[in-house]
């Protein structure tokens, strides 16, 4: 359990910091942006896409880390479980609640 | 003065939820609105709709507060209507499913007493280091959008016994101390309309469950958290504190590509014979929470449900410490 907790943890971590990371792009960086001759709402639009992206690749970030962790972790546990004769073969798929 | 309100505001929701799940769970046994426990060998029903006892706390706790403080009714009731709105969604759900993109969209109606009622922040969500944005135009449309997301997202996250109770019981703790620490009243008095009633849902919730909560406990509690969220101006430390249901549900949709229900696509989580859970390796499951646990290999039910609420936990450390960010970089 300890290792799925660190893991986890470790994950949390990273995405917060890159969170906090992205806030301060936005406060520093993007929210001063001044673009000389364009109209004051296109700049609050530029300002706003360009802030949504930032959370997209966020969301990606988070995603991709989390998919490759998965499926490393899971190969690694299948070839365990081939060595030692244990795995999901004894197992049935359910259905139902909860 | 005030803690023996906010006491008592805790206390009529336990209370009321406590003496009201037991007759809930004996109605939807004699109604046979039961459902079965599958991660369990013998597979015992269990009555579902215990959420129907949160909504009697929940309603409670709230009118409680609006009657001792009739000044602030007005954000107690855009709160209580929300949560019912949701409730009443998963109710409708529970008992006659609907398809997996109505549900979604129903959900989206709970954030409009909010709006109606003006129990946010006009100019838009705090942010640690950015501190008040001006997004006063974009804003109603994202209450509207985080309420569905949230109700959505806790409903999605519930594959063991109190893992939905026990993570949302974290949520609404670390919200409660998030108020405390930016001195916001409003999340705080929220929070503990909601505690009282989700602390009972756990009792009766937690392994072995006694109760199932069903769509319209999951759907109600979310939307609660995300209104505690938006009412309260906690949305930056809310979203940290999400993070488990954010991961599992961002997780599940990008994996299969589409909003879907659970019994349309192959389960991620097989049950094996030892009576232990283990991940499944069909490629077209979804990647759930869940299933990353039991990736690492196979376990009981009440380790992975433990896991669960201690990655909540984190997370939930992790918002208190961004709502004391705010406080302090704002």
């Amino acid at each position: 359990m300890i290792r799925r907790i660190v893991d986890f943890t470790l994950i949390l971590l990273f995405m917060w910091a890159c969170m906090i990371l992205g806030l301060w792009i936005i406060d520093r960086i993007i929210v001063p942006l001044e673009i000389p001759y364009v109209h004051p709402l296109i700049t609050a639009i530029i300002k706003v896409g360009a802030s949504s992206v930032l959370a997209i690749i966020w969301l990606w970030i988070w995603r991709e880390i989390v998919k490759r962790m998965f499926w490393h972790t899971l190969k690694s546990y299948r070839r365990r479980s081939e060595q030692t004769g244990d795995g999901e073969s004894g197992g049935k798929s359910i259905k139902g609640n909860n | 003065m005030f803690m023996i309100i906010e006491s008592l505001v805790f206390a009529v929701g336990f209370v009321s939820s406590l003496l009201s799940m037991p007759a809930v769970m004996k109605f939807m046994r004699s109604r046979g609105i039961v459902g079965v426990d599958m991660h369990k060998l013998d597979r015992p029903s269990i009555p579902e709709m215990g959420g129907v006892a949160v909504l009697i706390g929940l309603t409670a706790s709230t009118l409680a507060a609006a009657a001792l403080m009739p000044d602030r009714a007005n954000i107690l009731l855009a709160f209580l209507f929300s949560a019912l709105i949701a409730g009443i969604i998963g109710a409708i759900d529970d008992l006659k499913p609907l398809s997996a993109r109505v549900k979604p969209l129903l959900t989206l109606l709970s954030g409009v007493p909010i709006l109606l009622m003006g129990a946010y922040n006009r100019r838009g969500p705090i942010f640690p280091m950015i501190g008040q944005t001006r997004l006063s135009l974009v804003y109603p449309i994202v209450i509207l959008i985080a309420l569905a997301v949230t109700s959505n997202a806790v409903n999605m996250l519930d594959p063991f016994n109190g893992t939905m109770s026990g993570s949302c019981t974290v949520i609404t703790i670390s919200m409660l101390i998030s108020s405390l620490i930016l001195d916001r009243w409003e999340g705080l008095i929220l929070s503990l309309c909601l505690l009282g009633p989700l602390l009972v849902l756990y009792l009766f919730n937690k392994y072995p469950a006694r109760v199932f909560s069903g769509d319209v406990g999951s759907l109600a509690i979310g939307a609660a958290l995300g209104a505690i969220a938006i009412i309260g101006r906690l949305e930056a430390a809310a979203v940290i504190a999400f993070a488990p249901q954010i991961m599992n549900a961002f997780y599940g949709l990008s994996t299969i590509g589409r909003l879907y229900e659970r019994r349309e696509v192959p389960r991620p989580v097989i049950l094996r014979d030892d009576g232990r859970l283990e991940a499944t390796s069909d490629p077209k499951a979804p990647i759930t929470l869940a299933r990353i646990i039991l990736a690492y290999g196979p376990m009981h039910e009440r380790e992975a449900a433990r896991t669960i609420i201690i990655l909540s936990i984190i997370s939930g450390i992790l918002s208190v410490f961004t709502a004391y960010l705010m406080k302090v970089t704002t």
